[in-house]
């Protein structure tokens, strides 16, 4: 009889396998335990919470179903297990508002974060990115880890080359198969502070999140100079200045739900179609206010907000990255129930695209094309940022992509020029291919060039032989402006021009009939998503 | 964004609706109307026209 048999029969004799599952138990409270009760003391007293009570706000009540949650350390008495130390991070399957994701979240309280999970040994069960991308799954991952440390050194007792990529290259392909969501918990160094960024929407806690590639003993030591991590990485430098961060949250309750409420617009994955909400408005609701929102004295600022607000369903405007480049308000929507993209140039801040209000453009219009959700814009623009601090920031290279991204999206795009539209920038407002429609407010005027500032330039050598140049220029101005009445244009090329307050009817018309254009659009578009 | 104050609709005592225009500034040749945020009185105003104003600088203060 072989050993296994023996074991075999006496188990059948009646000693059955409740000491392994009394085992698998002890284990579960250990890794319940994460990094023990000091770090989680530690943890709750710089305000934060642990990766559990971080999961069990997010994901619907009993819902959340743990992988890979036996990955750790361990030490043996006698062959008997004394105690186990999870791996820094907890994996695994959960619902939100009834759909299923993938969280991964880090464990700040076990080695701060580092060394998370054990990647690419053999025999090692699948990431959760993997299980995302081939679950076709929502993936979110809530940050709150260090990166990369030098004790690891010590445990291997040598170095390693920073292959990384191997275990990321599947965070790259999660960009164009399903919804990333990345919210920073926590000081984020290294690769977390990367994935931050490999994600179609991230959000950090004001007060408790920093992030960078190295922080402020790492500056030290590079560059010589004291710095704190609030100013290096904190969220006045990423929702406002860098634009590395979209949304800023007061609590970390706050960052979970603004995940919740951006899952709300998107589908499950590319392949499938955006969930549509019930809707109370009514599709054909007129707004008396549009008509007269934009000023007669064109030099007067009005809030564009105002006009998004009127225009879609009643409270279902969720704004993406409002601290940054703020010339332009960005976000997603709703029309008759259906998930739209939005954007409006904003007068309040300049209205010109300057390069940050382009990144937050051209990341939206690439989420809108990936997820097959049509784009609504509400345009005036009165051309690209001019000035200096515009061309130190590369205004033309991110002109070039802005107008690649246009020209390349695909998704059924509905334009109303409520203002100005000038230049290149209003080039951007228009698709020559597709499902593309465009509608003008009475208020609109355009050009390739402004008629002041554009006249003295291309008619200087008129004007300077003229006896009285000021005269001259104010005469070829008053000439040029006779021809920019919007009908003229109507006249020659049938632009639409529209009663403001039919707007909301007209848009949500067009996004009802772009429901069968996107369904045989589903699936992965040929333009990647670049974070 | 640095702006210059073109016009002050309101002075200390006056009383102000939400949304009512407070101040005017120029900035990027257009005219921003600053709105109020409340309903309230008019403690006292910190600018006069011709100032130049940067983000942050306090312009009205409402009692």
């Amino acid at each position: 009889m072989t050993a296994t048999e023996r074991q075999d029969n006496a188990r059948s004799a009646g000693a059955g396998w409740e000491p392994e599952l009394e085992e698998l138990q002890r284990r579960r409270e250990f890794a319940a335990r994460m990094g023990g009760e000091e770090g989680v003391a530690r943890q709750h007293a710089q305000g934060k919470l642990t990766v559990r009570e971080r999961i069990d706000k997010l994901a619907d009540p009993g819902t959340f179903r743990e992988f890979m949650g036996l990955v750790g350390s361990a030490t043996y008495t006698d062959g008997k297990l004394e105690s186990f130390t999870p791996n820094a991070a907890v994996n695994g399957f959960c619902q939100v508002d009834g759909r299923k994701v993938v969280l991964n979240g880090g464990d700040f309280t076990v080695r701060g974060g580092s060394g998370g999970s054990a990647h690419g040994g053999l025999g090692m069960e699948l990431s959760a990115s993997i299980r995302a991308l081939e679950w076709r799954v929502p993936y979110i991952r809530l940050l709150d880890a260090a990166g990369g440390s030098v004790r690891s050194f010590e445990d291997m007792g040598r170095t390693y080359l920073p292959d990384g990529n191997s275990f990321t290259a599947p965070d790259i392909k999660l960009l164009r198969a399903v919804p990333v969501i990345s919210a920073v918990l926590g000081s984020v160094a290294g690769l977390p502070a990367v994935n931050a960024c490999i994600a179609h929407f991230n959000v950090m806690v004001k007060g408790t999140s920093q992030l960078f590639p190295g922080g402020p003993p790492v500056v030290k030591a590079a560059l010589g100079y004291d710095v704190t991590k609030e100013e290096l990485g904190g969220w006045e430098m990423h929702t406002s200045r860098s634009g590395v961060i979209d949304n800023l949250a007061e609590s970390e309750a706050e960052a979970l739900g603004m995940i919740r409420t951006f899952l709300t617009y998107l589908p499950g994955n590319v392949w499938e179609m955006a969930p549509r909400a019930e809707c109370g408005d009514a599709p054909d609701r007129r707004e008396e206010r549009l008509l007269n929102i934009i000023p007669r004295n064109r030099r007067r600022a009005y809030n564009a907000r105002h006009i998004v607000d009127d225009v879609v369903d009643r409270d279902s405007f969720f704004e993406i990255a409002p601290g940054y480049g703020r010339a332009r308000i960005t976000g997603l929507a709703r029309l008759n129930g259906y998930p739209v993209g939005v954007m409006a140039n904003n007068p309040l801040f300049g209205a010109s695209t300057d390069v940050a209000a382009g990144e937050k453009v051209m990341r939206l219009i690439q989420l809108c094309d990936t997820f097959h959700i049509p784009m609504i814009s509400f345009a005036d623009e009165p051309g690209f940022m001019v000035g200096m601090e515009s061309e130190r920031a590369g205004i033309e290279r991110a002109g070039a992509r802005l107008v690649m991204v246009t020209c390349d999206s695909q998704m059924p795009w509905a334009t109303v020029v409520v203002n100005q539209l000038y230049g290149v920038a209003g080039q951007c407002q228009h698709r020559p291919t597709g499902m593309f429609q465009r509608y003008a407010w009475p208020s609109a005027n355009w050009g390739s060039m402004h008629i002041e500032g554009g006249t003295a330039a291309a008619y200087r050598r008129e004007i300077e032989a003229a006896p009285d140049p000021e005269a001259k220029l104010a005469e070829i101005e008053a000439r040029l402006k006779a021809m920019a009445s919007p009908f003229l244009t109507a006249e020659a090329t049938g632009q639409d021009i529209i009663d403001p307050r039919d707007t909301r009817r007209l848009l949500c018309e067009f996004v009802e009939e772009a429901q069968p254009i996107l369904r045989s659009q589903l699936g992965q578009t040929s333009m990647p998503y670049h974070p | 964004m640095q702006g210059r104050v073109i016009e002050v609709l309101v002075a200390a005592g006056d009383s102000v609706a939400a949304g009512d225009d407070l101040v005017v500034i120029e900035a990027m040749k257009m005219e921003l109307p600053v709105q109020s945020p409340a309903a309230g009185r008019v403690k006292s105003v910190s600018v006069v026209v011709g100032d130049q104003v940067l983000d942050g600088t306090v312009l009205v203060v409402l009692a």
